[in-house]
């Protein structure tokens, strides 16, 4: 089991580490000067102030650039946005946290509803509530999520009121930032009005939520659906029913588990799904999160910004992605190491 | 006591859009205390009539008729699922042919071993010795299939275990509800002379002791002729003969049986020794293409016009076969 997880973590610190040579590498792919790009600071701004706060080495060969910037990056030390003159790391503290939460509510809506959704329709195989399931899955996955964003603002804020427009939360409400997950912060938070700001909060959320969800959730039904028939047809299901054992007996002893087993890997390749629609949505609803603040960062062509923006998103999926690997490798009895029993 | 008496069992399956007959009007009768053997090329339908009898049939479209299919007097095909489970449960037991397959690779072996404990047929008991009960139980099994170092056995998963102790394991799940008949589906297949040996030693030892009945689906024929009071000859999902084993091996009225019968070398004494065996010419006729009639006929040596429509099974002193023109039988 050791020998898994150290495999695994290898795995993941290397491949950041490409992450990481490929972000300093587009200080000298984007157009102007390393260094700005780097810091985000003009080499005039550089040469009068800012010296004490970047020890780049610049002139030394890349290698030598390359330590000095991860050293700068684990202090911390990201550089400044041209656009708003901030330091990158606050930033980024501020809105990846949002983003997190919306994608953390789109997953768990559409990991609620599609698993048992696609355990229905393949419990049902060749009847109508499979087909009825499968036909809705394929429309959800149609729509493209930026359109259905604007279709539930057009229906549900402006038309029949009940959802706000955009935001996180209604300004009425002033939170202080202690972790900057709301939830947690109005529950940390002794603000008079804790009720109605949460109540505020789950408004605001529901929308963008939901927009992101439906593409999700259509996509872990279709996986659900095919495992589990898959599942249900192998020969282990049928000489448990050639055990006596009823349909309800089968699912839960033999089924669920067998089924659930290649459904995570393939969840978890949705997440970067998930993200790239939670980015587009973050901007139609202006969530304050890590999408809108890169979009915007890309319209501003705020180098630095974007070398920022893109290093978190990719670290975060990957991390995301081998946690999940590395749990189902260890759930799954039949690739842990063979100990043949003497008998 | 008759146990299992199917009359006519027709099984259709939907293949490419066409209903087709993957097995053709099968009588078997079992009796109890008897080793029932059912011989049959691969593809005759073996393994889709033990899947008939308890009702494990694959999710695919089927349907299934048969003028009689009693279980001890009881009709199985139109009982309730659920009373159809029950009697399966506590009566049947199948030990399938790919044990590596049938058992869950996620659930360890304890596990499914006690899973098929019977629990209805335990001694009174109080929920907490119910456990207890079950340990001294699954190692009393393993004991009897010959595992010996069943603590460590019963904590493995099925694949980190090879393949005969699997087949033995598979024989103590079919043994753990104390069933009145058991269905072995080819139970030695793939296995080396001693480890078959060992088990087919057991079915015959539980069939002694027990007064088990056994149906044992195989095409060893030298297997079946060591422990089998009957056998039922198959052939592409037609019976074509059944009888007791010293009567079909003395005289085999179908020319298939007979057929069967020489390509065992083991069954012919007169067999000079570099001599070629005798085989019929051509291979089992696939479920696309069944041809009408006599499933036998294009392979047939004595296949003759009538052999067109289906020969409707005679009897002679409990020996029944299907053909229009037997062997060792001058009449017609």
């Amino acid at each position: 089991m050791n020998s898994v997880v150290l495999r695994y973590t290898n795995l993941m610190v290397i491949t950041l580490i490409v992450l990481s040579l490929f972000s300093f590498a587009l200080a000298y792919l984007f157009p102007g000067h390393p260094i700005e790009n780097l810091t985000g600071l003009s080499t005039e701004q550089l040469a009068s102030g800012y010296q004490h706060a970047f020890n780049y080495a610049s002139g030394e060969s890349l290698l030598v650039q390359y330590w000095h910037y991860m050293a700068a990056l684990f202090n911390g030390n990201w550089g400044f946005s041209f656009h708003t003159g901030l330091p990158l790391y606050e930033e980024i503290k501020h809105v990846l946290p949002a983003s997190i939460e919306l994608s953390a509510y789109a997953l768990i809506i559409s990991v609620l509803v599609g698993i048992p959704l696609g355990f229905l329709a393949a419990l049902n195989h060749h009847k109508t509530t499979d087909y009825v399931l499968l036909s809705v899955s394929v429309l959800g996955y149609s729509i493209p999520v930026f359109w259905l964003a604007l279709l539930a603002i057009m229906g549900f804020s402006l038309q029949l009121g009940w959802f706000p427009l955009s935001g996180r939360i209604s300004l009425f409400y002033e939170v202080p930032v202690e972790t900057g997950y709301i939830v947690l912060d109005i529950l940390l938070s002794d603000i008079p009005n804790k009720r109605s700001a949460l109540l505020d909060v789950v408004q605001h959320s529901i929308l963008p939520t939901l927009s992101i969800a439906v593409v999700t959730t259509t996509l872990i039904i279709r996986i659900t659906r095919r495992s589990v028939i898959e599942t249900l047809d192998t020969e282990f299901v049928q000489a448990a029913y050639a055990r006596g054992l009823s349909t309800y007996q089968v699912l839960v002893r033999h089924g669920i588990r067998n089924a659930l087993i290649p459904i995570f890997p393939l969840l978890a390749m949705q997440f970067t799904t998930l993200l790239t629609n939670a980015m587009i949505v973050e901007t139609i609803f202006s969530w304050p999160g890590l999408g809108n603040w890169l979009i915007q960062a890309i319209y501003h062509q705020d180098y630095p910004a974007i070398r920022a923006g893109m290093l978190t998103v990719s670290a975060l999926v990957v991390v995301f992605t081998m946690s999940i690997e590395l749990t189902i490798r260890l759930m799954d009895p039949r690739r842990r190491r063979v100990r043949r029993g003497t008998i | 006591m008759i146990l299992l008496d199917v009359k006519n069992l027709t099984l259709e399956l939907e293949l490419a859009g066409e209903w087709v007959k993957a097995l053709d009007k099968i009588n078997l009768v079992i009796n109890q205390g008897q080793i029932h053997a059912l011989v049959g090329e691969s593809g005759s339908g073996k393994s889709l009539i033990v899947k008939a009898i308890v009702g494990a049939l694959p999710n695919k479209r089927w349907k299934i008729t048969a003028d009689r299919m009693n279980w001890r007097g009881q009709d199985l095909l139109s009982m309730s699922v659920q009373k159809r489970r029950e009697i399966v449960k506590s009566d049947i037991s199948v030990i399938f042919q790919n044990p590596i397959n049938s058992l869950d690779p996620l659930l360890n072996l304890g596990d499914q071993l006690k899973q098929s404990i019977n629990i209805a047929a335990l001694p009174k008991h109080l929920f907490w010795q119910r456990n207890q009960y079950k340990n001294r139980r699954v190692e009393e099994l393993l004991h009897r299939v010959g595992i010996k170092n069943h603590e460590r056995f019963l904590k493995t998963y099925p694949h980190q275990i090879p393949s005969n102790l699997l087949q033995k394991f598979m024989v103590a799940m079919a043994l753990a509800s104390d069933p009145k008949l058991i269905i072995a589906d080819d139970p030695t297949r793939g296995m080396e002379v001693t480890s078959k040996a060992q088990i087919l030693r057991l079915l015959s030892r539980v069939n002694q002791v027990k007064d088990t009945s056994i149906l044992f689906v195989s095409h060893d024929l030298l297997a079946i002729s060591s422990m089998s009071h009957c056998m039922t000859v198959l052939y592409s999902g037609q019976t074509v003969e059944t009888g007791e084993l010293q009567q079909l091996r003395k005289r085999a009225y179908h020319p298939y049986t007979q057929a069967l019968l020489d390509s065992a070398p083991s069954f012919r004494k007169d067999l000079p020794p570099k001599s070629p065996l005798t085989t019929l010419a051509g291979t089992i006729p696939t479920l696309h293409h069944l041809p009408i009639g006599c499933r036998l006929g294009p392979r047939c040596p004595r296949a003759r016009k009538e052999c067109v429509v289906t020969p409707s099974p005679r009897k002679i002193h409990g020996h029944y076969y299907s053909c229009h023109y037997p062997l060792h039988w001058a009449g017609r």
